[in-house]
Protein backbone atom coordinates (compact mmCIF):
# COMPACT_ATOMS: atom_id res chain seq x y z
CA UNK A 1 0.00 0.00 0.00
CA UNK A 2 1.22 3.97 -0.75
CA UNK A 3 1.67 5.53 2.05
CA UNK A 4 3.13 8.53 0.52
CA UNK A 5 4.24 9.83 -3.19
CA UNK A 6 5.37 12.69 -4.71
CA UNK A 7 4.53 14.19 -8.20
CA UNK A 8 7.20 16.71 -9.93
CA UNK A 9 8.31 18.04 -6.99
CA UNK A 10 10.32 21.09 -7.28
CA UNK A 11 11.60 23.28 -5.36
CA UNK A 12 13.69 26.56 -6.66
CA UNK A 13 15.87 28.88 -4.69
CA UNK A 14 16.01 31.89 -6.50
CA UNK A 15 18.06 30.80 -9.47
CA UNK A 16 18.48 27.56 -8.34
CA UNK A 17 16.44 24.64 -8.65
CA UNK A 18 17.48 22.58 -5.55
CA UNK A 19 14.82 20.06 -6.41
CA UNK A 20 13.54 18.76 -9.66
CA UNK A 21 10.35 17.51 -10.87
CA UNK A 22 11.06 14.23 -8.37
CA UNK A 23 8.35 11.25 -8.15
CA UNK A 24 8.69 8.74 -6.55
CA UNK A 25 6.42 6.68 -3.76
CA UNK A 26 7.29 5.14 -0.67
CA UNK A 27 4.94 1.67 0.57
CA UNK A 28 4.22 0.52 3.95
CA UNK A 29 6.96 -1.54 5.35
CA UNK A 30 9.46 -0.42 3.08
CA UNK A 31 13.15 0.86 3.35
CA UNK A 32 13.53 3.48 0.84
CA UNK A 33 17.47 4.61 0.83
CA UNK A 34 17.75 8.34 -0.75
CA UNK A 35 21.30 8.89 -1.82
CA UNK A 36 23.06 11.35 -4.17
CA UNK A 37 26.16 13.55 -4.45
CA UNK A 38 26.52 16.36 -2.26
CA UNK A 39 24.17 18.78 -2.95
CA UNK A 40 22.14 16.87 -4.85
CA UNK A 41 18.80 18.12 -3.14
CA UNK A 42 18.44 15.34 -0.59
CA UNK A 43 18.22 17.14 2.40
CA UNK A 44 15.87 20.16 0.31
CA UNK A 45 13.67 16.57 -1.07
CA UNK A 46 12.88 15.75 2.89
CA UNK A 47 12.58 19.18 4.24
CA UNK A 48 9.84 19.34 1.23
CA UNK A 49 7.99 15.96 2.40
CA UNK A 50 7.79 17.14 6.13
CA UNK A 51 7.06 20.38 5.44
CA UNK A 52 9.63 22.49 6.69
CA UNK A 53 9.91 24.94 3.37
CA UNK A 54 7.13 24.11 0.78
CA UNK A 55 7.37 23.44 -2.77
CA UNK A 56 7.50 25.68 -5.65
CA UNK A 57 5.66 23.53 -7.66
CA UNK A 58 4.13 20.08 -7.75
CA UNK A 59 2.49 17.66 -5.70
CA UNK A 60 2.58 15.80 -2.06
CA UNK A 61 0.08 13.06 -0.86
CA UNK A 62 0.20 11.11 1.82
CA UNK A 63 -2.20 8.19 2.51
CA UNK A 64 -4.38 9.43 -0.58
CA UNK A 65 -4.31 13.44 0.77
CA UNK A 66 -2.86 16.04 -0.63
CA UNK A 67 -0.48 17.44 2.19
CA UNK A 68 1.37 20.14 -0.76
CA UNK A 69 0.69 23.18 1.70
CA UNK A 70 -0.22 21.51 5.28
CA UNK A 71 2.21 23.15 7.57
CA UNK A 72 5.28 20.88 9.52
CA UNK A 73 3.75 20.53 12.59
CA UNK A 74 0.21 19.50 11.05
CA UNK A 75 2.64 16.52 9.28
CA UNK A 76 4.16 15.61 12.44
CA UNK A 77 0.28 14.82 13.64
CA UNK A 78 -0.90 13.15 10.45
CA UNK A 79 1.84 10.75 11.14
CA UNK A 80 5.13 11.70 8.93
CA UNK A 81 8.28 11.98 11.32
CA UNK A 82 12.10 12.22 10.95
CA UNK A 83 15.71 13.19 12.04
CA UNK A 84 17.53 16.27 11.33
CA UNK A 85 20.99 15.60 9.49
CA UNK A 86 22.50 18.89 12.17
CA UNK A 87 21.19 17.37 15.30
CA UNK A 88 19.36 19.84 17.12
CA UNK A 89 18.69 18.43 20.99
CA UNK A 90 16.35 20.53 22.77
CA UNK A 91 19.47 21.54 25.17
CA UNK A 92 17.13 22.89 27.93
CA UNK A 93 15.09 19.93 27.92
CA UNK A 94 16.60 16.36 29.84
CA UNK A 95 16.81 13.22 27.58
CA UNK A 96 13.23 11.81 28.20
CA UNK A 97 11.75 15.46 28.08
CA UNK A 98 13.19 16.20 24.37
CA UNK A 99 11.36 12.65 23.48
CA UNK A 100 8.29 13.34 25.66
CA UNK A 101 7.41 16.39 23.52
CA UNK A 102 6.18 14.15 20.26
CA UNK A 103 4.29 12.31 22.48
CA UNK A 104 2.42 15.59 23.82
CA UNK A 105 1.86 17.66 21.15
CA UNK A 106 2.07 15.14 17.68
CA UNK A 107 -0.62 12.59 19.67
CA UNK A 108 -1.94 14.82 22.63
CA UNK A 109 -0.76 13.13 25.33
CA UNK A 110 -1.20 14.35 29.12
CA UNK A 111 1.70 14.65 30.61
CA UNK A 112 2.34 11.52 32.57
CA UNK A 113 1.06 9.35 29.62
CA UNK A 114 3.94 11.12 27.85
CA UNK A 115 6.10 10.00 30.03
CA UNK A 116 5.36 6.98 30.23
CA UNK A 117 5.69 6.14 26.46
CA UNK A 118 8.86 8.22 26.41
CA UNK A 119 10.28 6.31 28.98
CA UNK A 120 9.15 2.91 26.99
CA UNK A 121 10.62 4.31 23.73
CA UNK A 122 14.19 5.00 25.47
CA UNK A 123 14.14 1.78 26.88
CA UNK A 124 13.07 -0.02 23.66
CA UNK A 125 16.09 2.24 22.26
CA UNK A 126 18.54 0.68 24.76
CA UNK A 127 18.82 4.74 25.88
CA UNK A 128 19.23 5.03 29.76
CA UNK A 129 20.02 7.85 32.37
CA UNK A 130 17.02 9.77 31.19
CA UNK A 131 16.91 12.82 33.39
CA UNK A 132 20.61 13.61 31.86
CA UNK A 133 21.00 17.00 30.24
CA UNK A 134 21.67 16.62 26.48
CA UNK A 135 25.12 18.00 26.96
CA UNK A 136 25.84 15.23 28.63
CA UNK A 137 25.27 12.40 25.96
CA UNK A 138 27.43 10.54 23.44
CA UNK A 139 26.71 11.27 19.92
CA UNK A 140 25.17 7.59 19.92
CA UNK A 141 23.17 8.42 22.45
CA UNK A 142 21.99 11.96 20.77
CA UNK A 143 21.02 9.92 17.77
CA UNK A 144 18.93 7.66 19.37
CA UNK A 145 17.44 10.24 21.19
CA UNK A 146 16.40 11.98 18.00
CA UNK A 147 14.76 8.46 16.38
CA UNK A 148 12.96 8.08 19.73
CA UNK A 149 11.77 12.13 19.62
CA UNK A 150 10.38 11.08 16.31
CA UNK A 151 8.70 7.79 16.92
CA UNK A 152 7.23 9.29 19.89
CA UNK A 153 5.11 11.24 17.20
CA UNK A 154 3.90 7.63 16.44
CA UNK A 155 4.84 8.26 12.91
CA UNK A 156 3.76 5.97 9.91
CA UNK A 157 6.15 7.20 7.84
CA UNK A 158 9.45 8.08 9.46
CA UNK A 159 13.11 10.01 7.37
CA UNK A 160 16.45 9.46 8.96
CA UNK A 161 18.60 12.15 7.41
CA UNK A 162 22.43 10.81 8.08
CA UNK A 163 21.68 9.41 11.58
CA UNK A 164 24.35 7.05 11.21
CA UNK A 165 27.13 9.73 9.98
CA UNK A 166 29.61 10.19 13.10
CA UNK A 167 29.38 6.78 14.34
CA UNK A 168 31.68 3.46 14.69
CA UNK A 169 31.47 0.61 12.80
CA UNK A 170 29.96 -1.14 15.84
CA UNK A 171 27.75 1.76 16.73
CA UNK A 172 26.13 1.86 12.99
CA UNK A 173 25.91 -2.07 13.16
CA UNK A 174 24.00 -1.45 16.33
CA UNK A 175 21.59 1.24 15.13
CA UNK A 176 21.40 -0.51 11.77
CA UNK A 177 19.50 -3.67 13.51
CA UNK A 178 17.35 -0.95 15.65
CA UNK A 179 16.37 1.03 12.65
CA UNK A 180 15.23 -2.37 11.07
CA UNK A 181 13.79 -3.64 13.55
CA UNK A 182 11.84 -0.68 14.40
CA UNK A 183 10.51 -0.49 11.26
CA UNK A 184 9.64 -4.15 11.53
CA UNK A 185 7.63 -3.80 14.13
CA UNK A 186 5.55 -0.82 13.55
CA UNK A 187 5.07 -1.48 9.48
CA UNK A 188 6.65 1.89 9.10
CA UNK A 189 7.67 3.34 5.87
CA UNK A 190 11.79 4.87 6.31
CA UNK A 191 13.07 7.14 4.01
CA UNK A 192 17.21 6.98 5.07
CA UNK A 193 19.53 9.41 3.43
CA UNK A 194 23.36 8.02 4.27
CA UNK A 195 26.41 8.60 2.27
CA UNK A 196 28.00 5.57 3.45
CA UNK A 197 27.06 2.76 0.65
CA UNK A 198 27.62 -0.12 3.13
CA UNK A 199 24.70 1.26 5.20
CA UNK A 200 22.45 1.54 2.25
CA UNK A 201 23.61 -1.88 0.76
CA UNK A 202 21.97 -3.58 4.50
CA UNK A 203 19.19 -1.74 5.29
CA UNK A 204 17.23 -0.74 2.40
CA UNK A 205 14.66 -2.29 0.43
CA UNK A 206 15.36 0.05 -2.71
CA UNK A 207 17.29 3.05 -3.40
CA UNK A 208 16.58 6.80 -5.38
CA UNK A 209 19.26 8.35 -6.56
CA UNK A 210 19.30 12.53 -6.90
CA UNK A 211 21.68 14.26 -8.93
CA UNK A 212 21.48 17.79 -8.95
CA UNK A 213 17.62 18.06 -7.75
CA UNK A 214 16.39 15.14 -10.57
CA UNK A 215 15.70 11.86 -9.74
CA UNK A 216 18.07 9.65 -12.12
CA UNK A 217 17.78 6.41 -10.99
CA UNK A 218 15.97 4.17 -8.98
CA UNK A 219 15.79 0.20 -7.93
CA UNK A 220 17.50 -2.33 -5.69
CA UNK A 221 20.68 -1.21 -4.31
CA UNK A 222 22.79 -3.63 -6.42
CA UNK A 223 21.12 -2.40 -9.34
CA UNK A 224 21.35 1.06 -9.10
CA UNK A 225 25.20 1.33 -7.97
CA UNK A 226 26.06 -0.32 -11.58
CA UNK A 227 24.06 1.98 -13.35
CA UNK A 228 26.54 4.11 -15.64
CA UNK A 229 24.68 7.16 -14.85
CA UNK A 230 24.53 7.56 -11.12
CA UNK A 231 28.67 6.11 -11.26
CA UNK A 232 28.95 9.52 -13.54
CA UNK A 233 27.03 11.59 -10.85
CA UNK A 234 29.88 10.30 -7.64
CA UNK A 235 32.76 10.12 -9.46
CA UNK A 236 31.85 13.38 -11.47
CA UNK A 237 31.09 13.67 -15.21
CA UNK A 238 34.96 15.81 -16.19
CA UNK A 239 36.85 13.25 -14.27
CA UNK A 240 35.13 10.55 -16.11
CA UNK B 1 17.72 19.62 48.80
CA UNK B 2 17.48 22.89 46.84
CA UNK B 3 14.37 21.98 46.51
CA UNK B 4 13.64 22.12 49.79
CA UNK B 5 15.83 24.70 50.24
CA UNK B 6 13.82 26.65 47.99
CA UNK B 7 10.42 26.07 49.56
CA UNK B 8 11.54 26.75 52.75
CA UNK B 9 11.95 30.66 51.41
CA UNK B 10 8.75 29.83 49.52
CA UNK B 11 6.96 29.57 52.99
CA UNK B 12 9.02 32.11 54.68
CA UNK B 13 7.87 34.66 52.28
CA UNK B 14 4.81 33.54 52.42
CA UNK B 15 3.93 33.67 55.99
CA UNK B 16 5.72 36.92 55.63
CA UNK B 17 3.88 38.39 52.83
CA UNK B 18 0.40 37.78 54.67
CA UNK B 19 1.19 39.19 57.91
CA UNK B 20 3.18 42.19 57.27
CA UNK B 21 0.20 44.48 57.27
CA UNK B 22 -0.39 43.33 60.69
CA UNK B 23 2.99 44.78 62.00
CA UNK B 24 4.06 46.79 59.54
CA UNK B 25 3.37 50.93 59.08
CA UNK B 26 2.47 52.60 56.12
CA UNK B 27 5.88 53.17 54.42
CA UNK B 28 6.96 49.62 54.30
CA UNK B 29 3.41 49.00 53.14
CA UNK B 30 4.11 51.24 50.34
CA UNK B 31 7.43 49.36 49.50
CA UNK B 32 5.99 46.07 49.79
CA UNK B 33 3.38 47.43 46.95
CA UNK B 34 6.24 48.36 45.20
CA UNK B 35 8.35 45.31 45.20
CA UNK B 36 5.36 43.36 44.83
CA UNK B 37 4.42 45.27 41.77
CA UNK B 38 7.44 44.96 39.45
CA UNK B 39 7.79 41.23 41.00
CA UNK B 40 4.89 40.37 39.13
CA UNK B 41 6.05 42.34 36.04
CA UNK B 42 9.30 40.59 36.09
CA UNK B 43 7.30 36.96 36.38
CA UNK B 44 5.35 37.66 33.22
CA UNK B 45 8.52 39.54 31.34
CA UNK B 46 9.93 35.84 32.14
CA UNK B 47 7.20 34.12 31.30
CA UNK B 48 7.27 34.95 27.72
CA UNK B 49 11.01 34.94 27.73
CA UNK B 50 10.66 31.33 28.18
CA UNK B 51 9.74 31.01 24.88
CA UNK B 52 12.21 33.25 23.63
CA UNK B 53 11.00 36.35 22.92
CA UNK B 54 12.71 39.15 24.40
CA UNK B 55 9.70 41.99 24.91
CA UNK B 56 10.30 45.50 25.60
CA UNK B 57 6.77 45.81 25.45
CA UNK B 58 6.00 45.45 29.77
CA UNK B 59 5.13 49.50 29.87
CA UNK B 60 2.74 49.23 26.43
CA UNK B 61 0.22 46.77 28.04
CA UNK B 62 0.86 47.81 31.77
CA UNK B 63 0.17 51.51 30.66
CA UNK B 64 -2.80 50.55 28.44
CA UNK B 65 -4.73 48.64 31.11
CA UNK B 66 -3.85 51.39 33.52
CA UNK B 67 -5.67 53.74 31.27
CA UNK B 68 -8.44 51.29 30.56
CA UNK B 69 -9.19 51.38 33.79
CA UNK B 70 -9.27 54.59 35.07
CA UNK B 71 -10.98 55.53 31.68
CA UNK B 72 -13.26 52.75 32.74
CA UNK B 73 -14.34 53.98 36.08
CA UNK B 74 -14.45 57.54 35.06
CA UNK B 75 -16.05 57.48 31.19
CA UNK B 76 -18.32 54.13 31.49
CA UNK B 77 -18.62 54.57 35.34
CA UNK B 78 -17.62 50.82 36.40
CA UNK B 79 -17.16 50.09 39.90
CA UNK B 80 -13.09 49.79 40.97
CA UNK B 81 -12.76 46.17 40.57
CA UNK B 82 -14.53 45.84 37.71
CA UNK B 83 -12.62 48.11 35.74
CA UNK B 84 -9.36 45.86 37.19
CA UNK B 85 -10.70 42.84 35.29
CA UNK B 86 -11.17 45.43 32.40
CA UNK B 87 -7.91 46.47 32.43
CA UNK B 88 -7.00 42.95 32.01
CA UNK B 89 -9.06 41.45 29.03
CA UNK B 90 -8.42 45.04 27.53
CA UNK B 91 -4.58 44.74 27.33
CA UNK B 92 -5.24 40.40 26.66
CA UNK B 93 -7.62 41.79 23.53
CA UNK B 94 -5.03 44.14 22.65
CA UNK B 95 -2.10 41.83 23.01
CA UNK B 96 -3.62 39.13 20.88
CA UNK B 97 -4.58 41.54 17.97
CA UNK B 98 -1.13 42.75 18.10
CA UNK B 99 0.57 39.53 17.96
CA UNK B 100 -1.49 38.26 15.18
CA UNK B 101 0.65 40.77 13.58
CA UNK B 102 3.70 41.03 15.18
CA UNK B 103 4.40 37.24 16.54
CA UNK B 104 5.89 36.19 13.20
CA UNK B 105 9.36 38.71 14.17
CA UNK B 106 12.17 37.27 15.87
CA UNK B 107 14.74 38.35 18.10
CA UNK B 108 15.49 42.05 17.78
CA UNK B 109 12.75 42.68 15.38
CA UNK B 110 10.18 41.49 17.74
CA UNK B 111 12.01 43.15 20.69
CA UNK B 112 11.82 46.38 18.61
CA UNK B 113 8.36 46.38 18.09
CA UNK B 114 7.33 45.77 21.14
CA UNK B 115 9.59 48.88 22.69
CA UNK B 116 7.60 50.83 19.86
CA UNK B 117 4.09 49.79 21.01
CA UNK B 118 4.56 51.49 24.08
CA UNK B 119 5.21 54.05 22.92
CA UNK B 120 3.14 54.22 20.26
CA UNK B 121 -0.13 53.92 23.22
CA UNK B 122 1.65 56.69 24.85
CA UNK B 123 0.90 58.77 22.54
CA UNK B 124 -2.64 58.10 21.06
CA UNK B 125 -3.21 58.64 25.01
CA UNK B 126 -1.76 61.88 24.83
CA UNK B 127 -3.35 62.94 21.61
CA UNK B 128 -6.73 61.83 22.59
CA UNK B 129 -7.19 64.90 24.75
CA UNK B 130 -10.89 64.70 25.19
CA UNK B 131 -11.25 61.51 26.22
CA UNK B 132 -8.07 60.05 27.72
CA UNK B 133 -6.87 63.80 29.19
CA UNK B 134 -4.01 64.49 27.11
CA UNK B 135 -1.00 65.04 29.13
CA UNK B 136 -2.20 66.42 32.10
CA UNK B 137 -3.89 62.53 32.75
CA UNK B 138 -7.24 62.18 34.47
CA UNK B 139 -8.15 62.07 37.89
CA UNK B 140 -10.53 59.94 39.79
CA UNK B 141 -12.64 62.79 41.65
CA UNK B 142 -14.75 60.66 44.09
CA UNK B 143 -15.06 56.71 45.12
CA UNK B 144 -11.23 56.17 45.36
CA UNK B 145 -10.69 52.26 45.93
CA UNK B 146 -10.96 50.87 49.50
CA UNK B 147 -10.67 54.91 50.44
CA UNK B 148 -7.40 54.99 49.98
CA UNK B 149 -6.52 52.33 53.49
CA UNK B 150 -2.93 51.03 52.89
CA UNK B 151 -3.76 47.68 54.57
CA UNK B 152 -6.37 46.67 52.04
CA UNK B 153 -4.21 48.72 48.80
CA UNK B 154 -1.69 46.01 50.11
CA UNK B 155 -3.94 42.91 49.67
CA UNK B 156 -5.00 44.19 45.95
CA UNK B 157 -1.25 44.36 45.24
CA UNK B 158 -0.40 41.20 46.52
CA UNK B 159 -3.81 39.73 44.86
CA UNK B 160 -1.39 40.68 41.52
CA UNK B 161 1.52 38.90 42.36
CA UNK B 162 -0.12 35.83 43.33
CA UNK B 163 -2.27 35.79 39.92
CA UNK B 164 1.19 36.60 38.41
CA UNK B 165 3.03 33.47 40.56
CA UNK B 166 -0.12 31.36 39.67
CA UNK B 167 0.35 32.01 36.04
CA UNK B 168 3.91 31.02 36.09
CA UNK B 169 3.70 27.64 37.83
CA UNK B 170 0.77 26.59 35.12
CA UNK B 171 3.09 27.60 32.76
CA UNK B 172 6.24 25.67 34.27
CA UNK B 173 4.43 22.55 35.33
CA UNK B 174 1.70 22.05 32.03
CA UNK B 175 2.70 21.46 28.59
CA UNK B 176 3.09 24.63 27.75
CA UNK B 177 6.75 24.78 29.51
CA UNK B 178 7.41 22.00 26.84
CA UNK B 179 6.05 23.99 23.77
CA UNK B 180 7.76 27.11 25.13
CA UNK B 181 10.89 25.31 25.84
CA UNK B 182 11.07 23.67 22.72
CA UNK B 183 10.45 26.64 20.37
CA UNK B 184 13.01 28.61 22.47
CA UNK B 185 15.83 25.59 21.92
CA UNK B 186 14.96 24.79 18.14
CA UNK B 187 12.14 25.83 16.46
CA UNK B 188 12.55 23.21 13.54
CA UNK B 189 12.37 20.39 16.09
CA UNK B 190 9.57 21.81 17.24
CA UNK B 191 7.71 21.93 14.41
CA UNK B 192 8.57 18.50 13.33
CA UNK B 193 7.33 17.11 16.86
CA UNK B 194 3.61 18.94 16.20
CA UNK B 195 4.18 21.89 17.98
CA UNK B 196 2.13 25.30 16.22
CA UNK B 197 4.57 27.76 17.38
CA UNK B 198 2.37 30.49 16.58
CA UNK B 199 -0.17 29.33 18.50
CA UNK B 200 1.60 28.76 21.66
CA UNK B 201 3.28 32.27 21.27
CA UNK B 202 0.03 33.55 20.71
CA UNK B 203 -1.14 32.22 23.73
CA UNK B 204 1.82 33.30 25.85
CA UNK B 205 1.77 36.77 24.71
CA UNK B 206 -2.22 36.85 25.44
CA UNK B 207 -1.62 35.42 28.95
CA UNK B 208 1.16 37.65 29.86
CA UNK B 209 -0.07 41.11 28.46
CA UNK B 210 -3.82 40.12 30.12
CA UNK B 211 -1.69 39.89 33.66
CA UNK B 212 0.31 43.49 32.80
CA UNK B 213 -2.63 45.56 31.81
CA UNK B 214 -4.51 43.90 35.38
CA UNK B 215 -1.66 45.09 37.24
CA UNK B 216 -1.93 48.72 35.46
CA UNK B 217 -4.97 48.36 36.49
CA UNK B 218 -4.39 47.46 39.65
CA UNK B 219 -1.94 50.33 39.89
CA UNK B 220 -3.81 52.66 38.62
CA UNK B 221 -6.53 52.32 41.02
CA UNK B 222 -4.05 52.23 44.16
CA UNK B 223 -2.92 56.10 43.09
CA UNK B 224 -6.29 57.08 41.69
CA UNK B 225 -4.78 58.96 38.92
CA UNK B 226 -2.76 58.16 35.29
CA UNK B 227 -0.77 60.30 33.17
CA UNK B 228 1.02 59.12 30.23
CA UNK B 229 4.66 59.70 31.49
CA UNK B 230 3.44 57.88 34.45
CA UNK B 231 2.14 54.63 33.65
CA UNK B 232 3.93 54.47 30.07
CA UNK B 233 6.91 55.55 32.42
CA UNK B 234 10.51 52.79 30.74
CA UNK B 235 10.85 52.08 34.04
CA UNK B 236 8.00 49.55 33.79
CA UNK B 237 10.03 47.97 30.96
CA UNK B 238 13.79 48.37 32.80
CA UNK B 239 13.05 47.34 36.57
CA UNK B 240 11.09 44.34 35.89
CA UNK B 241 13.62 43.21 32.65
CA UNK B 242 16.54 43.92 35.39
CA UNK B 243 14.94 42.22 38.02
CA UNK B 244 14.82 38.57 35.81
CA UNK B 245 18.13 38.92 34.98
CA UNK B 246 19.92 39.82 38.84
CA UNK B 247 17.63 36.67 39.72
CA UNK B 248 18.20 34.47 36.84
CA UNK B 249 15.64 33.64 34.00
CA UNK B 250 13.71 31.01 33.14
CA UNK B 251 11.95 30.48 35.86
CA UNK B 252 9.46 31.39 38.58
CA UNK B 253 11.94 31.84 41.58
CA UNK B 254 14.71 33.98 39.69
CA UNK B 255 12.44 36.61 38.93
CA UNK B 256 10.83 36.65 42.63
CA UNK B 257 14.25 37.08 44.18
CA UNK B 258 15.82 39.29 41.70
CA UNK B 259 12.81 41.65 41.95
CA UNK B 260 13.12 41.09 46.82
CA UNK B 261 16.59 42.12 46.22
CA UNK B 262 16.85 44.74 43.82
CA UNK B 263 13.05 46.03 45.38
CA UNK B 264 15.22 46.30 48.41
CA UNK B 265 18.52 47.74 47.73
CA UNK B 266 16.87 50.27 45.58
CA UNK B 267 14.98 51.73 47.91
CA UNK B 268 17.97 51.65 50.63
CA UNK B 269 19.50 53.63 47.90
CA UNK B 270 17.12 56.05 47.31
CA UNK B 271 17.45 57.29 50.95
CA UNK B 272 21.54 56.85 51.24
CA UNK B 273 21.70 58.87 47.29
CA UNK B 274 18.76 60.66 46.12
CA UNK B 275 18.68 60.50 42.90
CA UNK B 276 22.21 58.93 42.37
CA UNK B 277 20.11 55.60 43.20
CA UNK B 278 19.69 54.41 39.46
CA UNK B 279 23.63 54.80 38.83
CA UNK B 280 24.35 51.82 41.45
CA UNK B 281 21.11 50.18 39.91
CA UNK B 282 23.00 50.22 36.96
CA UNK B 283 25.78 48.72 37.80
CA UNK B 284 24.46 46.21 39.82
CA UNK B 285 23.12 45.21 36.90
CA UNK B 286 26.15 45.23 34.79
CA UNK B 287 28.03 43.29 36.99
CA UNK B 288 25.68 40.41 37.08
CA UNK B 289 25.04 40.23 33.38
CA UNK B 290 29.21 40.17 32.97
CA UNK B 291 29.94 37.67 35.89
CA UNK B 292 26.72 36.01 36.54
CA UNK B 293 25.08 35.71 33.29
CA UNK B 294 22.43 32.99 34.41
CA UNK B 295 21.87 35.84 37.52
CA UNK B 296 21.85 34.93 41.20
CA UNK B 297 20.31 31.56 40.50
CA UNK B 298 24.15 30.28 39.61
CA UNK B 299 24.79 30.57 43.41
CA UNK B 300 22.27 28.05 44.15
CA UNK B 301 22.36 26.11 41.45
CA UNK B 302 25.84 24.70 41.15
CA UNK B 303 25.15 23.26 37.88
CA UNK B 304 23.35 25.46 36.36
CA UNK B 305 26.58 26.80 35.04
CA UNK B 306 26.43 23.82 32.20
CA UNK B 307 23.01 24.62 30.56
CA UNK B 308 20.76 27.37 31.51
CA UNK B 309 19.07 27.08 34.36
CA UNK B 310 15.61 25.05 34.42
CA UNK B 311 14.03 25.40 37.02
CA UNK B 312 15.32 24.75 40.16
Amino acid sequence: MIKLRTENLTRRFLGLVAVNKVSFSMDEGEILGIIGPNGAGKTTFINLISGIIMPTEGLIEYKGNDITYVPAHERARMGIARTYQLIHPMENLTLIENVMVGSIFAKGNGLKEARRKAEALCHELGLRGLDRDTSRLTILEIKKMEIARALANEPEVLFLDEVMAGLNADETKDLIATVQRIAMERHLAVGVVEHVMGVIRELTHRVIVLEAGELIAEGKYEEVSKNPRVIEAYLGGGAA
Amino acid sequence: MNRNVSRIFAAFFGVLAITLPLFAGDYPLQVARNIMLYMALAITWDMLLRSGQISFGIAGLFGLGAYAAILGVIRAGMPAWLSILFAAVFSGVAAFLIGLLILRLRAMYFSIVTLALGEIFRIIVHNLHDFTGGPEGVVIQQGVIFGGNANKLYWLALVGLAVALAASTWFEKSKIHFALTAIRDNEISAKSSGIDIFRWLLLAFVVTSAIQGFLGGIFVQSYGFATPDTVFSADFTLLPLAMALLGGVYSTTGPVFGALLLGLVSEWLKLKIPYGHLVVYGIIIIIVILFMPQGLKQLVRRDAGKTEGRNA
